[in-house]
């Protein structure tokens, strides 16, 4: 079985370095170790979407029963999406879980997160607190897409009016990311956040 | 319990007795002799009690005789009639008026595949469906199959034309193989054997069988039995599989419900699919037929899960409130609630109270048990939200723990009734009465956890009904049975010193309220 999922692994990684995207810069993935078990994917920000300009690196774990269930897909640079954990990174797509099928390839699945990540469901949420905001605080969320992109995935755009909040909070004694997520749970709201902190 | 299987077997008998000799019952007073039990009785439910072996070959009747009208494969039969709940009827009508889109909503065909067979729609529908069960969906047959019906081929099939020599390559495996190893589903997506067996493998191992699709992204065509059986060779998986499936039928037809009872086999057969008591007559589990929780008369299946969700999400304030101690009102010494009953007397005074409102025992009178009764605060529009929601936490918990009480005083009721057959027991050995001359006390606690039973599942009811005069009018009763089994409880602690007659006709007006309520307020009636 493992051999299987070996050949399909080798085959598909072929076919991800033969195809359009990758002259395009789009998407990318690599090796980590000889055992092709686990790779490494990486997808461009989609043009008009807070996340462009921004680099996303995916952690792919590929299981014994490969192709016959998922591969385990998860973000590594931090995210701000609402089907996306701004924790852990854990992903909600239905590609990756029930709609599975052993004919699909990593190909599909790196554009399919592609596509996730321009086409956000917040009725169907990993991230509560990021799917509350988009529904509820767009112009919150975008800016704090846009921030996340800048501060972990190389995006362009900077906020320096969010990096002096984070400022005051690393003042506190509170490390940066704890510091950017709360801000970013509290909509950017200085007060708010130290109370949640510190009460 | 044992009563009520009695009453059952008396009015089944009493039914055949009625078709075969129908001229008996012309008499008029046969009427009057002969209540007709479904009326009388609003719990009279009807059903059998089959093993799995009977299930079986039942459903394979059903089967074969879809088999004979229609002219389709026993497996094909078998997703149709999971479809539509084992109705016959439906799926023949359907498929008379039109075949094609049974079988796409089915998921035996892909949608909007073969436009172009509109004139031999159910024709070539029927032997496209065929060739995937029967012959086992083999690629070439498959497709000349379909390539003969219609001569407008359609372009999927150019992808997949290839002579059995030829070799293929499979897209799961990525391996090229010969053109005969390949199987393919209605929808033409052909992979080879060895994935297809690996996939079934991986599918049912994970619980899935009737449910098994095609491997071909976003294609949700169904793997019909005889696939699977014939290209999973492991004993052990098929089993597993034929196993699951049957799980899939049985849920899937309304009128079978498998006996929620631990390791219990038996499947519960009725005709009349409604929120009634089954009891297996091998575990001798009570259950609702509907849903298969504990049964919950008169409360309905969707209110009583609402119920017990919310106290589930409540437990804790729950689990405070339902402290098991109390203090005694009077002289406000820590009393354990030992006995059913809800009349206590504390030891140390000896003042009578009421366990729920604390309150004098001897002003419950018996006219009218207040207790029961949740008083709403009139003025609670005008109040704040805050005081809103500590009024709709009151009232919860008003609800609340009366409900637990009841289930609490059911379980120490067990305990009253061990003790009793010691007591029994001692007396008879010491010569006052036999055995039999006791047997009464158990046939009145028996039926005092029937009507505590009930009553507890009035508590669910009452939360959620509107206020009214229908509410209203469903306290009184409620709280007249209240009173009633409180009585019974007293008595039936106090046996020794209760006469038969006082008690018998404790039992018959307590079980009378009983019946009563359910009759105007078990939804089934309503």
């Amino acid at each position: 079985m493992a051999n299987m999922a070996v050949s399909r692994i080798k085959r598909e990684f072929k076919e991800v370095m033969r195809s359009e995207e990758i002259v395009q810069c789009s998407i990318k993935i690599e090796l980590v170790n000889d055992s092709w078990t686990e790779l490494r994917g990486e997808i461009a920000g989609p043009p008009d979407t807070p996340y462009e300009g921004g680099k996303f690196v995916l952690e792919i774990k590929v299981p014994e029963t490969y192709p016959f269930n998922p591969p385990k897909v998860r973000f590594i640079t931090r995210i701000w999406h609402p089907n996306i954990s701004s924790v852990t990174g854990a992903i909600c797509l239905d590609i990756l879980k029930d709609n599975w099928a052993a004919a699909m390839t990593l190909r599909t699945v790196l554009l399919s997160l592609q596509a996730l990540l321009a086409a956000a469901e917040p009725d169907d949420p990993q991230d509560a607190v990021v799917a509350h905001q988009f529904k509820d605080k767009h112009d919150f969320f975008l800016l704090t897409a846009k921030h996340w992109t800048n501060a972990y995935a190389g995006g362009p755009h900077t906020f320096p009016d969010c990096d002096s909040k984070i400022q005051r909070l690393k003042d506190m004694g509170i490390d940066e990311h704890d510091a950017r997520a709360i801000l970013s749970k509290e909509n950017w709201n200085l007060e708010k956040a130290t109370e949640c902190l510190f009460s | 319990m044992d009563s009520d299987m009695e009453m059952e077997l008396e009015s089944d008998s009493d039914e055949e007795f009625n078709d075969d000799y129908d001229y008996y019952n012309t008499g008029e007073d046969c009427d009057v002799e002969r209540l007709d039990p479904k009326r009388a009785d609003p719990e009279y439910f009807e059903y059998d009690c089959l093993t799995v072996e009977d299930i079986e070959k039942l459903l394979n009747e059903r089967v074969e005789k879809l088999n004979t009208i229609l002219q389709i494969t026993p497996a094909l039969a078998k997703v149709l009639l999971l479809e539509h709940q084992w109705n016959n009827h439906v799926v023949v009508e359907k498929y008379r008026q039109d075949a094609n889109a049974l079988l796409v909503t089915a998921r035996i065909k892909p949608p909007n595949c073969n436009k172009d067979q509109a004139d031999a729609a159910s024709t070539s529908a029927a032997a496209a469906a065929a060739s995937t069960t029967t012959q086992l969906a083999k690629m070439g047959s498959y497709k000349n199959n379909t390539s003969n019906h219609s001569s407008s081929s359609t372009t999927t099939l150019s992808t997949t034309v290839s002579p059995q020599y030829r070799s293929q390559m499979c897209p799961v495996c990525a391996s090229s193989q010969l053109g005969d190893k390949f199987y393919s589903l209605a929808c033409g997506h052909s992979f080879c054997k060895d994935c297809w067996t690996i996939y079934f493998e991986t599918q049912i191992f994970q619980g899935i069988s009737t449910q098994i699709g095609c491997m071909a992204p976003m294609c949700n065509v169904r793997v019909p039995e005889d696939l699977v059986l014939t290209l999973v060779i492991r004993p052990v998986m098929r089993d597993k599989y034929q196993q699951f499936a049957f799980k899939d039928y049985v849920k899937s037809h309304p009128e079978l419900r498998f006996c929620p009872g631990p390791n219990c086999q038996i499947i519960v057969q009725s005709c009349e699919i409604s929120a009634k008591r089954a009891i297996c007559k091998v575990c001798h589990t009570g259950f609702c037929f509907k849903c298969g929780m504990d049964y919950h008369a008169p409360t309905d299946c969707q209110i009583i899960k609402k119920w017990l969700t919310k106290c589930a999400d409540d437990s804790e304030t729950a689990n405070y409130i339902s402290a098991h101690t109390k203090d005694c009102p009077k002289c406000h010494i820590c009393i354990e609630k030992n006995g059913g009953c809800n009349h206590m007397q504390c030891f140390n005074c000896k003042h009578d109270f009421c366990w729920m409102c604390l309150g004098d025992w001897k002003t419950h009178g018996s006219e009218y048990y207040e207790c029961s009764r949740y008083k709403d605060n009139p003025n609670i529009a005008n109040e704040s939200v805050h005081v809103q929601a500590r009024e709709a936490l009151k009232k919860y918990l008003h609800y609340y723990e009366r409900w637990e009480n009841h289930s609490k005083s059911l379980k120490l009721e067990q305990q009253t009734i061990d003790r009793l057959r010691t007591r029994i027991n001692s007396k008879v050995m010491n010569g006052s009465g036999t055995w039999i001359d006791w047997q009464y006390l158990f046939n009145a606690a028996a039926l005092l956890a029937k009507c505590r039973y009930t009553l507890q599942y009035t508590y669910p009811y009452a939360y959620y009904m509107e206020g009214g005069s229908r509410k209203n009018l469903f306290e009184y009763q409620q709280a007249q049975l209240e009173a009633e089994i409180e009585n019974l409880s007293w008595k039936i602690e106090r046996a020794e010193t209760t006469d038969l007659g006082d008690l018998e006709n404790q039992m018959d007006i307590a079980e009378k309220r009983r019946t009563t309520l359910l009759k105007d307020f078990f939804p089934l009636h309503a």
